[in-house]
Order: structure tokens, then C-alpha cells, then sequence
């Protein structure tokens, strides 16, 4: 048995689950489902959501790790089915190593929506979160531009690779002045009803949710390092949004 | 009139569908219906007079939908049930709870913050509940088959 390709291809497929959003109980049972189906029963996985460590004995006692280091959780869900078949294939069928390490580059290879279609979905989310929030539909139709804004301003700044916070201020502080200058300008008539609406796109709610989860779980430093995240993107939020709103008082 | 916002959240979460990287067709119909779904069940309880059991309930009953889904499609839970309880998860409670207290209004601050966390905490214990009594279940069946 080849231990080292065994820890390498478990440790990649939890990297990749976890980076495209399973929940931590996910990547500890599927990187244990793996090493169990190649008959390994030693394998301890600890899983936080900024590390995956695991640890496993081969048959004359000596222990190998394999740290992975995660920086920034996205939300890939097509990713999360594929390597979830991917992982229920290897447990029925145990493939060669060869194989299944040309299943994951297949997999990461797959491109997800085009620039178009999320900005499509920016807009549309902010139309529908607008009306929601008790806007009328003139509103609902310019929060669309403010949905436009915030995408831009966000596939911008990835680019440059610019920190999550600062952009999260840039993103919001847009989406208030694209609603205040519609409301400033007399075409739309409520402005925190298109910035609530807009600012949906960004805040962080099934992250907090997923924090209760976890902690109520038992996976206590998971939910910890998410509440953290969640509170910051929040607090850049409000920043981003407050300034302009601030601003534009003073100004007019 | 009050049920019209169930339609506005299909289309946002119609949205979320293409942010989040859903790629089949029926996969995103399903997620969203099951947006709708919950937000639906919070407005047909809402003569319960207390939100926090609302959203219990509702978080029940979307998470139960979401277990169904995923054995009927063959896809892990994930997918189906973020994008259900997207339209009650507290994304708004969170960012004014920040609003507040960057503008110094401690008191208003504390008491969004703590009903924020009430909603994320009863939301998580309705997925909690319904998603620790199916893997129950399936314990229970798969020693009962081991016996048998």
C-alpha cells in the first residue's frame, strides 16, 4: 500500500471540498470514508476552516502527516457535488491513484458561470431583495444598476487580489452612492430600501448561521474562526455603506 | 399581497443559484422553490407571535425538503439546503447590527445583536434537529439490517 499517494489524494480532495464550501463534518468523513475503503483504520483528521491536518500510521508504526493550509473559503456548490461523487466512486470502486488524481484536475478544470451570467445574477438578486424589502418596482429597476456596481467593483478588485475587507468597504460604499445619486436625482424614491437590497449580495448571513451550526455541533474553533469572518465582512459593510450615506450628507 | 414575496425570493434565489455555482437546471428550480418554501411556512406561522419559533419551524421544515431532494437528485444536502434558507438566514440583522455599533448606539447594537443571534441560533437548530434524526434513523435501520 502506498501511503503517500493515499494521504495525498485524501488531503487534496478535503482541500477542495472545504475550499468550495462543505460543512467540516463533510471533509472529515469523506477523507475518512477514503482512507477506509484502501482498508487504513489509523487515520485521525482534525478539519478548521483555515487548515486540514491529517495524520496516519502505516503498518510498521510510523506516522505520516499532511498539513493544508486554506486561505479563503469560496462557494463552489457544482464543485462540492463532483467531488462528493467523486469521493462515493472511490469508496465502491478503489481506482488507481493515477486515475483519480486525473479526476481532479478534470474537475478543477470545469469552468463555472461566465462574467456575464453573475453579473446577470448580481442584478437580478438585487431587483428581487429590493421589492422584498418593501421598495416599488422604480426602485427595484435602478437597484439593478447597484447590482451591477457592486459585481464590477468586486471582479475588479479580485483581480488585483486586493484584501477581502477593503473591497467589501469599496463594494458596499458604491452600491450607496449609485442608490443615493438615483434618489438624489429624483428617479427612484427610497434609498435604504435599494441599498439593503443591494448590500444582500454581500453580507454574510448563511455564514452566521453556519456558525451557530457548528458550535452547536461541537466544532467549536470552526465556528469561532467563521463568526470572526463573518463580523469582519460585516463590519466593512457597514463601513463602506455608512461613509457614503455620511458623506453624501455632508456634501448635499 | 404578503405572499408576493414569495416570488421575489424564487428570482433572488434564482440569483443565488448562478453566484453559488449550481449548474443543473433542476437542481436550481428545486433550490429555490425550497427558498420560497420556508419563507412561506414563516408567513403561515406567523400567528404563533413569536418569531424565533417561526423561524424554527420554518428552518424544520425546509431542512427535511432539502434531505428529501437530495436522495430524490442524488446530490449531497449542501446545495439544496443553503440556497433554502437563504432568505431567512439574518443577513440583514447582521449588517445593521454593525451599522449600530460603528454609529456608537450601543443599546440598539446589543439587542439586534442578541436577536441576530437568536434567529442564526434557532435556524441552526431546526437544520440540527431534522438532519441529526435522519443519520439516527439510518443507524438504527443499518443495525437492525446487521441483526436481521
Amino acid at each position: 500500500m502506498n501511503y503517500d499517494e493515499l494521504l495525498n489524494i485524501s488531503t487534496e480532495i478535503g482541500y477542495r471540498l472545504l475550499e468550495s464550501g462543505g460543512e467540516i463534518y463533510r471533509v472529515e468523513e469523506s477523507i475518512q470514508r477514503i482512507f477506509e475503503a484502501y482498508g487504513i483504520f489509523t487515520a485521525e483528521v482534525f478539519v478548521i476552516p483555515s487548515c486540514i491536518i491529517v495524520t496516519v500510521c502505516d503498518e510498521d508504526g510510523h506516522s505520516l502527516t499532511k498539513i493544508r493550509r486554506i486561505r479563503g473559503l469560496g462557494m463552489d456548490l457544482e464543485k462540492v457535488v463532483q467531488f462528493n461523487a467523486l469521493c462515493r466512486r472511490i469508496c465502491r470502486e478503489r481506482p488507481e491513484f493515477q486515475e483519480v488524481h486525473r479526476e481532479i484536475r478534470r474537475i478543477d478544470q470545469c469552468t463555472g458561470y461566465t462574467f456575464w451570467q453573475q453579473l446577470f445574477a448580481f442584478a437580478l438578486i438585487s431587483f428581487s431583495f429590493t421589492l422584498f424589502f418593501g421598495g416599488d418596482l422604480t426602485d427595484a429597476c435602478f437597484a439593478i444598476f447597484c447590482g451591477i456596481g457592486v459585481k464590477l467593483v468586486l471582479h475588479n478588485m479580485s483581480r488585483f487580489e486586493a484584501n477581502s475587507f477593503f473591497t467589501n468597504i469599496i463594494a458596499s460604499g458604491t452600491a450607496a452612492v449609485i442608490a443615493l445619486f438615483f434618489v438624489r436625482i429624483g428617479l427612484a424614491h427610497n434609498s435604504d430600501k435599494m441599498i439593503i437590497g443591494t448590500l444582500m449580495n454581500l453580507v454574510p448571513g448563511i455564514a452566521i448561521t453556519n456558525v451557530m451550526r457548528d458550535i452547536i455541533a461541537g466544532d467549536l474553533i470552526a465556528g469561532l474562526i467563521k463568526l470572526t469572518e463573518a463580523l469582519l465582512v460585516a463590519t466593512a459593510i457597514a463601513l463602506g455603506a455608512g461613509m457614503a450615506i455620511t458623506l453624501s450628507q455632508i456634501l448635499l | 399581497m404578503r405572499y408576493l414575496s414569495c416570488l421575489y425570493i424564487f428570482m433572488a434565489c434564482m440569483g443565488f443559484c448562478i453566484v453559488f455555482d449550481i449548474r443543473s437546471p433542476k437542481h436550481m428550480v428545486v433550490a429555490s422553490l425550497g427558498g420560497s418554501l420556508g419563507w412561506l411556512v414563516y408567513l403561515l406561522a406567523s400567528g404563533l407571535n413569536s418569531d424565533l419559533l417561526q423561524f424554527f419551524i420554518a428552518s424544520c421544515v425546509i431542512s427535511a425538503y432539502s434531505e428529501c431532494m437530495a436522495r430524490v437528485f442524488k446530490a449531497p444536502v449542501t446545495g439544496f439546503l443553503i440556497l433554502s434558507i437563504l432568505p431567512l438566514v439574518p443577513g440583514n440583522g447582521i449588517y445593521y447590527t454593525m451599522e449600530y455599533c460603528i454609529s456608537g448606539q450601543v443599546d440598539q447594537f446589543i439587542s439586534t445583536g442578541m436577536h441576530t443571534f437568536g434567529i442564526a441560533g434557532s435556524l441552526a437548530m431546526g437544520v440540527l434537529f431534522v438532519s441529526s434524526s435522519v443519520r439516527l434513523f439510518r443507524t438504527i435501520r443499518l443495525s437492525r439490517q446487521k441483526t436481521a
